[in-house]
């Protein structure tokens, strides 16, 4: 029936129709796939060698432009892992992450200082996978620092910075720092107590520049303290400025790597005398398509599946402190994490560490004469202006010092030894960078707030209501209170769980005047506390709302005039606990 | 090592006349310099755009915390002018208009009215009324704005001398007191 209409109509046979349409198809697709057909698609797919000649797969690097800023291939020693530990797929990973979860991000962020601080509330409890977008985004963002730092590190051990690959060197630094710049600017967004005093504190560093400093300073914040027009300056760099510097430098950063020099060959590869059949399995290639790709695939996947185990699990959280206040200073103000080395630094008063160098020399000589370079010394100057932009400089430089040809470890220990004295020093500085170190803040203020810090919970504010109600009772430091502050008392921490699970007495508030009493009677037995009178008073304030008072009292070793320091908390029965 | 081996008659051979700067190559010099000129001057541009400027009563411009009548009297409690960071003292030797921030790390210190004394609440820097440092680890007494006493006329009777003391108030009590918030001095370093 068909065949004869078939014939009526003068229509070409079935399969002469197929191969038509066949040919149509394969036609739009060697297009879109920039010359594979499909009978090449499916050999990709399956691991089967290339089905024309020339290889159709290279030609996809000449025609496609997405593909031709990718290698052709990389020698096989290029690609072990224990080589490159693939930190820098990663880095450009976070990046990639960074500007897909901002540019979601910005649909709702406001950068205005009377909104912003709401817009991110309403991004982490009213829109749809919200709290997890800026999560990933400021998770990301940790990541990239991280990796980028650790990509250094690779590159400067295995002396990949060496012979041609010195300009890469130069950008990746660049790159190191655009990195650093656009976690900074991205920490004051939030507008809240954490980001407006870290970036007050870190713009205040400038401020110390010779001539220009006071100029630069307005320049980033937008006024002489930072506001309307120091968040929107801060937001415009963090979401365009800087996002379009970094795709530059990573673009040409790249291209040096992917179609200049390719990734370094292992040292052991490229300065050893391997067997000849290694040597050969060393240099094989490792094409782009299928075997780089499906790599980087696969390198894709384990990436977000870690990011999503690690926000699943709340193993990380993106903090949010109390709204910004231009006019209170919360006490232990710190910078990122990240930064801690350059707050490390701070701390350090190059004047002070020569006087106390040179002026025992004069003693010894027994010379009336001190040096005295504090007042010549800006620390501030010297330390955020002068030796970081150094410590780039050498950085950026190393190509240029380190003359060594050779890149195998064994031949440079100088400069291993080097790099790892200097991750030392990096740990060091960081560790001097914590706002408790090398700040003096009188005992009594430090244990409150270590206790229940003004930003943040703490110990204290988590103690659950079912442990302080209905009490008015003052509890002495010093006095034996036996293993339990509130012998007879047991609860069901969660009322509609479980009912056999029931904690007997008051674990948290025993900690909590364990910690305190233990801390202030260390204090005293030190001298910094002398005469020491201190409580922990527990009691209800109204229905439903508890007031706990640390209460000090003790007499200034200095001046011997009595002092006092308290400090109230209010906790509420249905407050929201650990989030 | 070619100049080493070169044939000693080398020497004698006259140097090549030293090419005269063309027309073309002079074009191309004055066009490269007025494009390096221009690009100067659009970055001396940028800046300058974002540079911000401050009008009467905001922070980094003149703020008018009233007149010579208004000032808190000699040795008591500062005055605190939340909105442009300062804090009015008037001490014996004169007035002063100090600069919130704690020149340690940027934090605001308070006064505190028993001791009568400025501390510091991050990490306890301390100040007199006048703003001389008195211990901590700031390092250096408190900045100050310079203030300008002007009368009715807008004649000024007063300024803050160069290295930012106290300023003696005239005999004038209608006279405007006027703190330039943009210029700071900073405070005497100590040893």
């Amino acid at each position: 029936m068909i065949n004869s209409l078939m014939k009526r109509f003068n229509i070409p046979p079935r399969n002469q129709w197929r191969n038509a349409i066949g040919k149509v198809i394969d036609d739009r697709v060697r297009i879109i796939t920039a010359g594979l057909s499909i009978r090449e698609l499916r050999a990709v797919m399956r691991g089967d060698p290339p089905t024309e000649k020339p290889n159709p797969r290279y030609k996809v690097i000449t025609t496609s432009f997405i593909a031709h800023l990718r290698p052709r291939y990389y020698p096989q020693a290029a690609t072990w892992f224990t080589h490159t530990f693939r930190l820098g797929f990663f880095t450009t990973f976070f990046f990639i992450v960074e500007v897909i979860t901002g540019i979601i991000l910005m649909v709702y962020y406001i950068p205005f200082p009377d909104q912003a601080y709401g817009s991110i509330l309403e991004i982490e409890s009213n829109v749809f996978f919200g709290e997890l977008l800026r999560d990933m985004h400021r998770l990301g963002a940790e990541a990239m620092v991280i990796f980028s730092w650790l990509h250094l590190l690779r590159t400067y051990f295995t002396g990949s910075y060496k012979g041609p690959r010195t300009f890469t060197w130069l950008t990746g630094v660049l790159l190191l720092l655009m990195t650093a710049w656009l976690s900074f600017t991205g920490y004051l967004l939030p507008w809240d107590q954490l980001a407006y005093w870290a970036v007050t504190v870190g713009t205040s560093i400038t401020e110390e520049g010779p001539v220009v400093g006071p100029q630069l300073n307005l320049l980033l914040r937008g006024g002489v303290d930072i506001g309307t027009g120091g968040l929107l300056r801060t937001y415009l760099q963090h979401v365009i400025l800087f996002p379009l510097l970094a795709i530059l430098f990573i673009s040409i950063h790249y291209y040096k790597v992917s179609r200049e020099h390719s990734i370094s060959l292992p040292a052991v590869v490229e300065e050893t005398e391997l067997p000849p059949e290694k040597k050969k399995e060393a240099n094989r290639r490792i094409d782009l398509i299928p075997d780089l790709l499906s790599h980087e695939l696969f390198l894709i996947s384990i990436g977000f599946f870690v990011m999503m185990v690690i926000l699943y699990f709340r193993w990380f959280a993106s903090p949010l402190e109390t709204h910004a206040n231009p006019q209170a200073t919360p006490l232990d103000t710190k910078a990122p994490w990240y930064f801690w080395w350059l707050q490390g630094l701070l701390k350090i008063d190059p004047a002070a560490i020569i006087e106390s160098l040179v002026n025992p020399l004069f003693e010894t000589f027994g010379l009336s004469y001190r040096l005295e370079l504090s007042l010549l010394l800006n620390s501030k100057f010297i330390m955020g202006l002068v030796v970081p932009p150094t410590l780039v400089i050498i950085l950026m430089g190393i190509p240029y010092i380190d003359r060594n040809p050779s890149r195998l470890a064994r031949k440079r220990p100088f400069a291993i030894a080097w790099g790892i004295a200097w991750i030392f020093v990096f740990i060091a500085l960081s560790f001097m960078g914590t706002p408790q170190y090398g700040i003096e803040t009188p005992p009594a203020t430090r244990i409150i707030q270590d206790l229940a810090p003004e930003e943040g919970e703490g110990a204290l504010r988590e103690i659950p209501y079912a442990e302080l109600f209905n009490r008015q009772t003052a509890y002495v430091v010093g006095k034996d209170y036996g293993a339990d502050l509130c012998p007879g008392l047991s609860y069901q921490p969660d009322p509609e769980g479980d009912v056999n699970n029931v904690v007997v007495g008051c674990p948290h508030l025993t900690a909590v005047f364990n910690e305190f009493s233990d801390r202030l009677l260390e204090a005293e037995a030190e001298g910094r506390l002398p005469n020491l009178n201190a409580k922990l008073t527990v009691e209800q304030f109204q229905a439903g709302l508890v007031k706990v008072t640390p209460h000090v009292e003790w007499t200034d070793p200095v001046t011997g005039s009595p002092k006092t320091y308290e400090h109230t908390y209010f906790l509420h029965e249905n407050r929201a606990q650990g989030e | 090592m070619t100049d080493a081996a070169a044939p000693a008659g080398q020497a004698e051979l006259t140097p090549p006349e030293q090419p005269k700067l063309n027309r073309r190559e002079f074009l191309g010099i004055a066009w490269l310099a007025s494009l390096g000129f221009l690009t100067l001057s659009v970055g001396g541009l940028t800046v300058l755009f974002g540079l911000p400027r401050f009008r009467e009563g905001e922070f980094g411009g003149v703020f008018t915390p009233g007149t010579v009548a208004d000032l808190p009297a000699v040795e008591t409690t500062p005055e605190n002018f939340p909105k442009v960071k300062l804090w009015l003292s008037n001490t014996p030797e004169g007035l002063m208009a100090l600069y919130k921030v704690c020149p340690h790390l940027g934090c605001l210190y308070g006064w505190n009215d028993q001791e009568f004394k400025f501390i510091c609440p991050c990490h306890g820097s301390q100040y007199q009324h006048n703003g001389t440092y008195i211990s901590g680890p700031a390092p250096r007494s408190l900045d100050r704005f310079v203030i300008r006493i002007e009368d009715e006329t807008g004649q000024v009777l007063a300024e803050t001398p160069a290295d930012g003391g106290p300023l003696p108030i005239p005999e004038n009590p209608g006279a405007l007191v006027r703190v330039d918030t943009g210029s700071r001095i900073t405070g005497k370093a100590h040893a």
